[in-house]
């Protein structure tokens, strides 16, 4: 049962990088001193922790930062990253309004650890368009005019998304109950889905 | 010291890739170490600055550790398998129906996505006095801030309190304990154990600061479930304030037999009335033998509340539990729809 | 007006692409060099004062860059909340804020602070505060007094003043009526007592309306920083002109001063007003650390108690009813709960609304509005008026037969009727209808807009953008006006460095009513500048041209001059055409930001002159039918029907999500959503959403269903009113009288009717909640 690389009596060890991190490689994080974290940092690292220094599959661009351990995904794409469509409503994965896709699959941004995202593919609302081609989902709430605020918008687009990719031909119901973990407090759950469902029937058209 | 309910405080982060890793570096930390399954319980508690670990042992990368598997007639659920996993599952959607409506009752889909079956069933109370850090019984100290004259507490518990009135909020615990699962824990001493869903759960009599047998040092890795209860007759419900994201006022989860209309075997569990899910096995013994009808559902009704004692705004719960076991027993009658 | 070509069609507003596709900018959206954040430290007590802060822990930190306490904010006056205090008065008020370069570092400085602080009397509970030798919730009193003389508006200046009730008062309160001791104001008009002496069936009965948390998805943060004497101010508001002073007021600055850029907002539901008080924190760090950007991310943990929440209102009812059902004397006592501050003036809409809903024959109101030690509350949608679902002044119109009428008949209201109240295994079914008023528009505002040479017309917009879509609703006006293709129509809204006009607050339904005026007064002002710039070239009387295609022309096919042309010359003729000249009457702020769009096209500036005759208010008419399990006591909305009677419908999509989403805010309220504190501590239990229960997709119908009469109100130029509110009360009320007609009109006298109170009430065959506690 035990891996080759990993004997049981020890752990394996990544490599830990020390030293300045070359500011260019640190991506838009120059503007923003981040510390080293809390004071437990001021001893050698533990063995089996991992290095601070990571790269991000987001929205198909390898991104190089420098993420603290508690950190989550959320953060890091709002604050490190420049990816301000992810919002934060509630940091505590009961909004939905930071949603993102993570190989495919939504999940709340605020609740992973970014650290625990390396090698998968993050999909955020700044990655959907193509260009200036916007995704049949973001057609269709343009189209039947979803959403008030907007605020929870980017979170419920990518929890239908992913959702569509599995169900591509939900009914309202089956609709609703697939983005039902994302509140809108303008309330405009009706409108919602009628653009989610129109989304759907575009992405059946274009695929 | 001034109180701050915000920001995770930083802690060393560990990412093993295999159990034996994992138990291996829980037993170089032993209680400073905080075992991260899917996460979702967890960060409420880190967010909120009140525990805060030195690590942490994120089993997010432990391949072993997922995934449903056919075994000896039944199926092991490693515990890191998603909700979402365990719901999707043609195994558990044919055999085990029960487990995908309690699964898929809980919380979220983006939770569900995440959280995992070991993680839904190790969760910590979500009474909201304990979780704002008020320093109640449970977090060491030596008051029940739920169970007072004034206190509000429409969620806790009607049975089995001792001191601390908190309940298990999970929905994947009584149908697991319906199907008579067992637990696999491994541990770091290499003391590794089997026990049944049923004593996986302790009330505050045996241990008030947990909510499982759970040692430090010990992980669950895996639920297994016999193939005595496939495709039995299956009931599950829960009620709850809203229908997504929210956690049971009360459910119900039960496995019958039956031959025609007479009951032959069942197990019946009720959860978030006390502090582990309860499983009523004089209801079950009452029920065995007898016709499947209203009559048999009034008496177990009645027989599964005995010794309830509500405290001042959770009374509800009386009649709501009876009336829970009433329809897992004789159905619940639905409005054609006009 | 007659043959519109914009008004009343569904268009796709101008900022959704930058919505759908992330890059709409939020106030926690910019970012600056060099930027700190700012994180609270908030009071762990109900009451309490503060006797003594060390910070020098805190501020020997490496990373940690200053702190902020109230002795660095300007004094307001009296009784007027600041967004850091020195006596909090409710649990998680802020007492000081800590600027450091991330957020960790400011959070670890917060718990190195050492505040001593004095604990002082506290309660959460108004009846508590009105019990003889109950607490106070201030040193200086528990309740507000009527209004001071010349106080205008909802939150009209009031004092603080004692008033206990006696023993004697609350004798019947155990057994769940409410108490009925000295109010604070009232009004009455008829004959109360005839009404009662005449009337075949009095009932009294004791209705409780939770509090419920605005919480808008965006959470009221702010970024500040401050350049050249000016500050530059990043903030979620639902206004953007009448935030500006208020910015300006909480930092101790003149209104010239600020810069406030708020181009999107993530609701706010009556929250944010005219801005949020705290948003003058990062301001005032940025100040006292020489200018470099604060960023103050507000967590929804904070937005729990400094986010705003409705006031909770007991209401007493004795009611009269004639043989034929007609109401021949209403007697209503409300005690509210104001909260910390305020003062509030629900109570007073709810009476109001109160004589609307129900036209009694012969009115008496009452009311106190009680301070407590709960955070404090701001108009919540529908604040009162829903309350009441529960004016005696002429209305500009209504036509609620009319949207009764339809309603019922789309609802399939008999054939529904025909099956409630009968059981089928364990669910019973029953429909309810209710009428939610609100006043609906506010008049005398600034219009603002440009036709410039490129041949665009700009229409400057000073409302907030939270979604509604008025914001870019009202331009439709002026393009209706001025017959101008809508592809080159401008809206600049947003920023007050790009000049907006004097603007009504985006709240209670008012900027349809009042904006549509002002563009229309403005629109018509530069039509007539076309005209006579016209008659000046070509001859004429201004009177003998007329708009189309882009250009200003003799009636018929005469000739004229295009847009474009007509801008140039309005340039060249300069004074009023081109906005150097402006009307005397309009506001210093619409004045401020004509001159920076003076000299560059005609210019159109007004200010809302138009007469009204009445009060104006808009109704929603909602439908409602539930299912009630009687084994679990759960509630379900089966199906839903919004009728409004608003006005003209100027975008009718907007218009129908406004009636639906409002009334999902009445139907939480009706359905689950709460608010609660522990009594014996003062602090707030509810602090997750999944303890305070906001509406999810799944409580409601997969479909909503929504219509409007769409009459136009003959005292408004447009005809067009707001919808926001009304709705609110309609679904609200439209499903608490559907489970009174599933399960029997005595099972609840509190909302919200959850399953505990349902299976409780029906197991025992009486009311069994708790009748007047304000927050379970």
């Amino acid at each position: 049962m035990d891996q080759p690389d990993s004997p049981r009596s020890g752990v394996t060890r990544r490599a830990f990088i020390k030293g300045v991190i070359a500011s260019g490689a640190v991506a838009s994080s120059a503007a923003y001193l981040f510390r080293a974290g809390g004071e437990i940092f001021g001893q050698t690292s533990a063995p089996g922790s991992v290095e601070r220094l990571i790269t991000l599959n987001v929205n198909g661009q390898m991104r190089r930062v420098d993420v603290m351990k508690q950190e989550t995904l959320a953060m890091t794409l709002r604050y490190k990253l420049g990816l301000t469509g992810t919002k934060i409503g509630c940091d505590r994965a009961e909004c939905g309004a930071c949603t993102v896709l993570i190989d495919d699959v939504p999940h709340y941004s605020c609740s992973v650890l970014t650290h625990t995202v390396r090698g998968r593919k993050v999909q955020t609302i700044e990655g959907l368009a193509n260009g200036d081609q916007l995704h049949p989902v973001q057609q269709a709430i343009v189209d039947e005019q979803g959403f008030q605020c907007a605020f929870c918008m980017p979170g419920f687009t990518m929890a239908a998304v992913g959702f569509l990719k599995t169900n591509p031909n939900p009914t309202r119901q089956q609709l609703a109950h697939g983005i039902s973990g994302n509140l809108c407090r303008c309330q405009d759950y009706d409108k919602i889905l009628t653009a989610f469902m129109r989304g759907a029937e575009y992405m059946r058209r274009s695929s | 010291m001034a109180v701050i309910r915000d920001v995770m405080p930083a802690f060393e982060l560990l990412q093993p890739t295999s159990t034996a890793d994992a138990l291996t570096l829980l037993g170089r930390y032993g209680s400073d170490a905080w075992i991260l399954a899917g996460g979702l319980d967890s960060f409420d508690w880190l967010k909120d600055r009140i525990k805060r670990p030195r690590y942490v042992i994120d089993l997010s990368g432990i391949d072993e550790l997922k995934g449903v598997r056919e075994r000896n007639g039944g199926v092991e659920i490693g515990a890191m398998t998603t909700l979402t996993d365990v719901v999707r599952h043609p195994i558990v959607r044919d055999r085990y129906a029960i487990l995908m409506d309690a699964a898929e009752s809980a919380a979220s889909p983006q939770i569900r996505n995440q959280g995992t079956i070991g993680g839904n069933v190790s969760q910590d109370t979500r009474c909201w006095y304990y979780r704002a850090g008020w320093s109640c019984y449970r977090a060491g100290g030596n008051i029940c801030y739920a169970d007072t004259p004034e206190s509000i507490n429409r969620e806790h518990a009607i049975l089995g309190a001792d001191r601390c009135v908190a309940v298990n909020p999970s929905d994947t615990a009584p149908a697991l304990i319906a199907l008579d699962a067992e637990m696999v824990l491994r541990s770091a001493s290499g003391d590794d154990r089997v026990v049944d869903a049923e004593d996986y759960f302790i009330g505050p009599g045996t241990d008030i600061t947990r909510m499982t047998v759970l040692r430090p040092g010990e992980l669950l890795t895996a639920i297994r479930i016999p193939g005595d209860w496939a495709g039995a007759r299956f009931y599950f419900e829960k009620v709850r304030d809203r229908q997504v994201w929210d956690f049971p006022l009360v459910n119900v989860a039960s496995a019958m037999v039956t031959s025609g209309e007479t009951i032959q075997n069942m197990r019946l569990v009720v959860n978030a009335v006390a502090a582990r899910p309860l499983r009523l096995v004089n209801v079950e013994q009452f029920v065995k033998g007898k016709p499947r009808n209203d009559q048999t559902a009034d008496a177990a009704g009645e027989m599964a509340i005995e010794g309830a004692q509500p405290l001042r705004f959770n009374a509800y719960k009386v009649p709501l539990m009876r009336n829970l076991v009433k329809r897992a027993i004789r159905g619940v009658g639905e409005w054609a729809t006009s | 007006m007659a043959d519109t070509k914009y008004i009343g069609q569904n268009y796709t507003p101008p900022d959704l692409v930058a919505k759908v596709t992330g890059r709409a900018r939020y106030a926690e959206d910019f970012r600056a060099e060099g930027m700190l954040f700012a994180k609270l430290l908030t009071s762990p007590m109900p009451h309490c004062r503060v006797r003594n802060i060390d910070a020098s822990a805190a501020l020997a930190m490496p990373g940690v860059k200053g702190i902020l306490t109230a002795d660095d904010l300007p004094d307001l006056g009296p009784n007027v909340e600041r967004a850091l205090t020195n006596e909090p008065f409710y649990a998680g008020e802020p007492i000081l804020a800590v600027a450091a370069v991330d957020e960790l570092t400011a959070a670890e400085a917060v718990e190195k602070i050492n505040v001593d602080l004095e604990p002082l009397p506290f309660v959460v509970d108004p009846l508590d505060a009105l019990r003889p030798g109950g607490p106070d919730a201030r040193t200086t009193g528990n309740v507000w007094g009527a209004p001071m003389p010349g106080g205008v508006g909802p939150n009209a200046a009031s004092p603080v003043k004692t008033i206990k009730w006696t023993g004697e008062q609350f004798a019947d309160a155990d057994e769940g009526r409410l108490p009925m001791g000295e109010p604070t104001e009232q009004w009455a008009y008829g004959d109360l007592d005839a009404g009662f002496g005449n009337a075949a069936l009095v009932l009294d009965e004791t209705m409780v309306v939770q509090s419920t948390g605005h919480h808008p998805m965006e959470t009221r943060s702010a970024m500040a920083y401050w350049q050249n004497g000016k500050l530059y101010i990043h903030a979620s508001t639902q206004s953007v002109a009448q935030t500006l002073p208020n910015v300006a007021r909480w930092c101790g600055i003149m209104p010239q001063q600020v810069v406030l850029i708020s181009e999107y907002t993530g609701g706010g539901f009556g929250s944010k007003g005219g801005g949020a008080v705290s948003t003058c924190i990062p301001a005032m760090l940025s100040k006292k650390l020489n200018g470099v950007p604060v960023m103050m991310r507000i967590t929804r943990e904070d937005e729990n108690y400094i986010g705003r929440a409705r006031t909770n209102m007991s209401g007493r009812t004795r009611i009269g009813f004639a043989k034929d059902g007609r109401i021949t004397a209403l007697d209503l006592f409300i005690v509210q709960d104001n909260g910390s501050y305020g003062p509030m003036g629900d109570h007073r809409s709810a009476g109001l609304a109160a004589s609307i809903i129900y036209q009694p024959q012969a009115m008496r109101w009452r009311a106190i509005s009680v301070l407590t030690n709960t955070p404090p509350r701001s108009q919540q949608r529908s604040p009162g008026p829903m309350q009441a679902n529960g004016q005696r002044a002429k209305l500009t119109s209504a036509f609620i037969v009319e949207a009764l009428d339809k309603g019922k008949q789309a609802f399939r209201w008999d054939e529904r009727k025909a099956y409630s109240g009968q059981r089928r295994g364990a669910k019973v079914r029953g429909v309810g209808v209710a009428v939610g008023p609100h006043g609906s528009g506010s008049i005398g505002f600034d219009s603002l807009m440009t036709l410039r040479p490129d041949g665009k017309l700009y229409v400057q917009s000073g409302v907030g953008n939270l979604g509604t879509h008025s914001v870019m609703d009202l331009a439709r006006v002026a393009a209706e006006v001025l017959a101008m293709p809508w592809e080159k129509v401008e809206v600049v809204w947003g920023d007050t460095g790009k000049g907006v006009p004097w603007s009504c607050l985006s709240v209670g339904s008012q900027t349809t009513h009042a904006m549509t005026r002002a563009n229309f007064a403005g629109a018509n002002d530069l039509k007539r500048k076309l005209q006579e710039i016209a008659a000046k070239d070509l001859g004429g009387s201004p009177d003998d041209y007329e708009l189309s295609n882009e250009r200003v022309h003799r009636k018929g096919a005469g000739g004229g001059l295009t847009y474009t042309q007509a801008a140039k010359r309005a340039i060249e003729l300069g004074g009023k055409y081109d906005g150097h000249e402006v009307p005397e009457d309009i506001n210093v702020m619409t004045k401020g930001a004509a001159a920076k769009h003076a000299g560059l096209g005609v210019m159109g500036v007004a200010k809302d002159n138009y007469p009204r005759n009445g009060t104006t208010y808009s109704f929603v008419i909602g439908f409602a039918e539930v299912e009630v399990d009687v084994e679990t006591g759960k509630v379900t909305l089966i199906d839903y029907l919004g009728v409004g009677d608003v006005g003209t419908v100027i975008n009718p999509r907007s218009l129908l999500a406004q009636i639906k989403g409002g009334s999902c805010l009445g139907i939480a309220h009706a359905l689950q959503q709460k608010w609660v504190f522990d009594p014996k501590y003062g602090l707030m239990l509810s602090r997750r959403f999944h303890y305070s229960k906001p509406l999810t997709i799944l409580d409601i119908p997969a479909t909503m269903n929504a219509d409007a009469v769409g009459l136009p109100d003959p005292e408004t130029p447009v005809g067009a009113r707001g919808v926001g509110e009304p709705p609110v009360g309609a679904g609200y009320g439209a499903v608490l009288n559907a489970i009174a007609d599933a399960v029997g009109v005595d099972v609840f006298r509190r909302a919200p009717v959850t399953s505990d109170l349902v299976l409780m009430s029906l197991e025992n065959k009486k009311r069994m909640h708790e009748p007047l506690r304000a927050h379970v």
